[in-house]
């Protein structure tokens, strides 16, 4: 409710009336309390009493504010959520550079190299999107185990530099191909190696989509359950999100105010993200034209 | 202040160390320590009496180490499914009644006879109690706990609709209609005297052997048909209809979890959990709560049993099953071991224990070890076990109690249960 | 915008054919070498893992004994004598047909309130992306339950309207619907994607259509909606091999029950049961390859019809 009073300041875009903005402001802060009165629940869950969260609660404003929340939540289990948050981000960071790294080569060699099989292995990468990871979830855990690689890291970042996400793989690639073909070939003349051509003329152009490929990159790693899940088994190396499963167990008692605060915690890292280079994610997303 | 500084430091950089050893894939390994891995669901309440234990046990006998891991019931199955999958399973697993069915005939853990009187001295917890954890006549589990299912109710709403509320020995026609007079009495919106456990596994087993029939049958079959279906149906439907249970939508919001009970959520000022769940309901709910047994059936037989609410079982995979037997030993029967877990689990099944830990209960837990302890004449010998397929089974019965709620007539219901479960056995 | 010829000199010699197919081959080697991290990923992640659940699916296979070979069964059987499979595929098109069309409506209507010079447009932009960042929360099941349970909010405004009404989220009857708008709820990503596109689309072509007089429903069906049908048939296409794979909703709010009365069984959550309620991983596998095909079936009719409605300006 804050942000929306501080968003609503006075001034505008010069040719629109003053009632005008007014009238926009106030249905965009009608829409987004609505939008958002779960969270703004969740949030108020959080610095509630324990036992003010049920029973048919649905005013947002706790009957007293405490923080008593944040601090069970915190140390709610053997290891505090301080080592969850820093798991997280340093697998949300290394898968992060993973997927970057090994979509844009993936991707400039499909978009930009010519070999034998070109299509065949395009479509193929494209088919991938379609698989349900359920498909593949028992073999690549004995897999994985085989490897000794359960119960580290490794699961969850290794695929990642071999580019395991077509998502990225297909972003990049139309991407790519709205960079003048002009600027390679002229370089190609000049003998300039393919390698040099990627890193030195193809990646210095195509920040915006490295940027948007980084960041729904690093959120998605950020919010994902089930990879951690499986393959994770010492709380010591736990992400955030199985921290916050294991707050809750529903054959013992669940400190549901406990969950609230560190959801509301978890939340904050990947909304500044976005709040602070959406205009990164957009133009990158824009740039890439979305053509076949 | 400084000599703080520099440990908090070299503390960190061991931290440090510890995370880049576990992101590189490296694993300590001290040749002479005898390593095992332990495995279970539960709340950090658990976790610390578990871990506690553990570490009593290994301060105990050096040489040995183990590795403990938990999880939430719900996220347990899984990742222990593809833990045996993978052929990587914990050594000592918590293991649950119905799963040790699944588990035991798929021969992922071992049967325990060979360490009885040696690593386990577990004898006084009693034949019957012995049988509840064995499957096809062998010991497959150790247990953690006894349970039993029970009725908990909320002592002032009843008190306030003005009825009495059920007690030991109370039949079902009464609990009827004493539930229909605490719907007269009540005030309150979308408040009932009972939630609707038509759909509950449990109470319908109870009632099928008060009336002399059984669920599942010695050589896998089920022990009744269409019509005791039907009959079952129809007794909450009425009850239903009398406004004495909650309606279907409501009852759908449990989710068999604690924080979803109707009692919890407000909706209904009985329900019918496991006795070792009464501890945790109490906590979740701030009206005092009191615990006693089922309804009976008039002229009927005992109906309740005593079964474990969960067990300690051993992989097959285990390559030290004997030191994961001497641990788990160590948790169930030694006094410094059962000091520190407690009651948590439920009422430990040798009595030595029990007048062990009796002193320093708390008024909640007396409870249920009360409770436990006056179950005795409602109680009949453990039901066939149950057959291949049966998890499946509990599912089908929530769902066609759910489809008589909204609708469909009690004996169609009766009809739909039965046919659907014989499918589901065949198939196994 | 950036510029892709900033700092770079360009190059417009014609090539020489000779030099082409030099290039040719020396590309072919390059090409693979680049091709390597994700050909190793795709061969030893992908394909061998999938390849692997092919052959379980004609397998029984309850993950602690090995697999037996039981021919095209589990696929006989599904197609014979499977009512939750049934029920399953049902509640899945019947997500993707309602979730799909609302969410891209939803988002595109949000996108075009934000492409304009409003202040504080970011901060309002990041509130409205907020919902999709919860994923899958456990807190949702809590929050959902909250709107949408017998004494929820929903029903606490019908209450003042004196309608009293049923418990949403537990009436097999609208459960699913409450997915459904937990899902559109969840427009995020399509949103930031139809903004990228209403980006592209040159303001003077409005200016032009605004002299002439057009209003602004006639500008929207003009120019926004054909010019933005590329951005359009990505999301689409996105959006229902996601919704086909949805499976955290029902997974969360309906506690991997998938009901009440099998009303939220997603296809993803029956085989997920299937997996590790019921240690059927052979089945599981039949299943998961039953739904690869539907997405393909899908995806290949989606790009079919694309030359018919789809607008691509070159």
């Amino acid at each position: 409710m804050t942000d929306a009073a501080h968003t609503a300041a006075p001034g505008d875009a010069p040719e629109r009336s003053v009632l005008h903005s007014i009238l926009i402001h106030a249905t965009l802060i009608g829409v987004s309390f609505l939008m958002l009165y779960p969270l703004l629940w969740m949030v108020s869950g959080s610095v509630r009493p324990a036992d003010d969260i049920f029973g048919g609660q649905t005013s947002l404003i706790p009957s007293q504010v405490t923080l008593q929340a944040y601090k069970t939540g915190w140390f709610g289990l053997q290891v505090s959520f301080g080592t969850f948050f820093l798991n997280s981000l340093i697998i949300s960071v290394l898968a992060t550079i993973g997927n970057v790294l090994a979509a844009s080569v993936t991707a400039y060699a499909f978009a930009r190299l010519e070999f034998f099989g070109k299509n065949f292995w395009f479509a193929l990468m494209l088919g991938t999107l379609m698989l349900p990871y359920h498909v593949t979830l028992i073999p690549q855990y004995v897999l994985f185990l085989k490897m000794d690689w359960v119960n580290t890291w490794l699961p969850l970042v290794v695929p990642k530099f071999f580019a395991v996400d077509a998502f990225f793989i297909f972003l990049m690639v139309q991407f790519f191909r709205g960079i003048p073909r002009e600027l390679d070939e002229a370089a190609m003349m000049d003998g300039c190696s393919a390698w040099r051509i990627y890193w030195k003329i193809i990646l210095p152009l195509s920040l915006p989509v490295l940027a948007t490929a980084a960041i729904f990159s690093f959120i998605w790693t950020w919010e994902d359950f089930f990879g951690p899940l499986i393959y994770l088994g010492d709380i010591h190396t736990y992400t955030v999100q199985i921290g916050l499963r294991s707050l809750i167990d529903s054959s013992g008692t669940s400190d549901w105010g406990a969950l609230f605060a560190m959801s509301v915690l978890s939340l904050i890292p990947i909304f500044l993200l976005f709040l602070f280079f959406q205009r990164l994610l957009i133009e990158g997303i824009a740039t890439t034209g979305m053509k076949r | 202040m400084k000599g703080y500084s520099v440990s908090r430091r070299a503390l960190l950089k061991a931290g440090t160390g510890v995370a880049a050893a576990s992101l590189l894939g490296l694993k300590s390994v001290s040749a002479q320590e005898k390593s095992i891995r332990v495995f279970w669901w539960g709340s950090q309440e658990r976790a610390d009496r578990t871990n506690r234990a553990v570490d009593a046990y290994k301060k105990a006998n050096a040489g040995i180490d183990a590795k403990t891991e938990f999880a939430g019931w719900s996220d347990y199955w899984p990742r222990l499914a593809t833990r045996v999958a993978g052929r990587n399973a914990p050594d000592l697993i918590q293991m649950d009644y119905r799963y040790m069915f699944e588990y035991a005939r798929r021969g992922a853990i071992v049967p325990l006879d060979q360490y009885l009187g040696n690593a386990l001295k577990i004898e006084d917890f009693g034949k019957a109690n012995l049988e509840s954890c064995s499957v096809d006549g062998k010991l497959f589990g150790i247990n953690l706990g006894v349970n039993s299912s029970c009725a908990v109710y909320d002592m002032s709403a009843w008190e306030q609709a003005g009825v009495e509320p059920m007690t030991f020995g109370t039949n079902w026609d009464e609990f009827a209609s004493k539930c229909a007079a605490f719907a007269k009495g009540n005030k309150r919106r979308r408040f009932y005297a009972t939630m609707d456990a038509s759909g509950h596994e449990p109470a319908f087993e109870l009632w099928l052997v008060q009336n002399g029939k059984v669920l599942y049958t010695e050589d896998g079959k089920l022990g009744f048909d269409e019509k005791d279906a039907g009959n079952w149906f129809k007794y909450w439907a009425d009850l239903r209809k009398a406004g004495g249970c909650v309606p279907a939508d409501v009852q759908a919001l449990d989710k068999s979890t604690l924080d979803t009970t109707m009692l919890t959520l407000g909706h209904a000022a009985t329900v019918f959990p496991h006795s070792n769940q009464f501890v945790g309901l109490q906590q979740l709910n701030k009206a005092k709560l009191d615990i006693t047994a089922f309804p009976v059936t008039k002229g009927g037989k005992p109906g309740q049993y005593l079964k474990p609410s969960q067990m300690w079982s051993i992989a097959s995979d285990s390559k030290l099953p004997e030191v994961a037997a001497k641990l788990a030993n160590f948790t169930v029967a030694e006094p410094e071991g059962t000091k520190i877990l407690g009651v948590e689990r439920g009422v430990p099944a040798s009595s030595a224990v029990r007048e062990q830990l009796a002193p320093d209960l708390d008024d909640v837990s007396k409870k249920v070890v009360d409770y436990i302890g006056k179950l005795g004449p409602y109680t009949a010998k453990l039901p066939p076990s149950p057959p291949k397929g049966a998890g499946e089974v509990f599912t089908v019965l929530e769902r066609v109690s759910q489809e008589v709620g909204f609708g469909t007539s009690p004996e169609e219901g009766g009809k739909k249960f039965v046919t659907e479960a014989q499918t589901i056995l065949k198939r196994g | 915008m950036v510029s892709y010829t900033a700092g770079v000199a360009v190059d417009k010699r014609p090539a020489k054919a000779g030099r082409f197919s030099r290039l040719f081959f020396a590309g072919n080697g390059a090409g693979y070498m680049f091709l390597l991290p994700w050909l190793i990923g795709f061969l030893g992640l992908t394909l061998g893992p999938a390849l692997a659940s092919l052959y379980l699916s004609f397998t029984n296979y309850d993950l602690l004994q090995s697999p037996q070979f039981v021919g095209a069964a589990n696929y006989v059987h599904m197609a014979t004598a499977d009512a939750k499979f049934a029920a399953a595929m049902k509640v899945t098109f019947i997500y993707v047909i309602l979730s799909v069309p609302l969410k891209l409506a939803f988002a595109l209507a949000l996108a075009m309130a934000f492409n304009r010079g409003i202040k504080g447009l970011p901060v309002y932009r990041a509130i409205f992306y907020l919902p999709s960042l919860l994923g899958g929360s456990v807190a949702i099941a809590v929050l959902w339950r909250q709107l949408f349970a017998a004494d929820g909010l929903v029903n606490s405004v019908l209450w003042l309207f004196g309608i009293d009404g049923p418990s949403w989220i537990s009436n097999p009857n609208y459960s699913l619907y409450t997915l459904v708008v937990l899902s559109v709820w969840q427009f995020g990503s399509p949103m930031i994607i139809f903004l990228a596109g209403l980006r592209q689309i040159p303001q003077d072509m409005y200016e032009a259509a605004s002299m002439d007089g057009a209003s602004k429903a006639r500008q929207f069906f003009r120019i926004t909606l054909p010019l933005l049908t590329p951005v359009i048939f990505f999301n689409f296409v996105i959006q229902t091999i996601d919704a086909f794979k949805a499976f955290t909703p029902s997974f969360i709010i309906s506690a991997g029950t998938g009901g009440p009365i099998n009303s939220t069984l997603f296809y993803t959550l029956y085989l997920y049961q299937e997996a590790f309620g019921f240690f059927r991983m052979g089945y599981a596998s039949a299943l998961a390859w039953v739904l690869v095909l539907i997405i393909a079936v899908f995806t290949a009719f989606s790009f079919l019809s694309a030359r018919y409605w789809v607008h691509y300006d070159d």
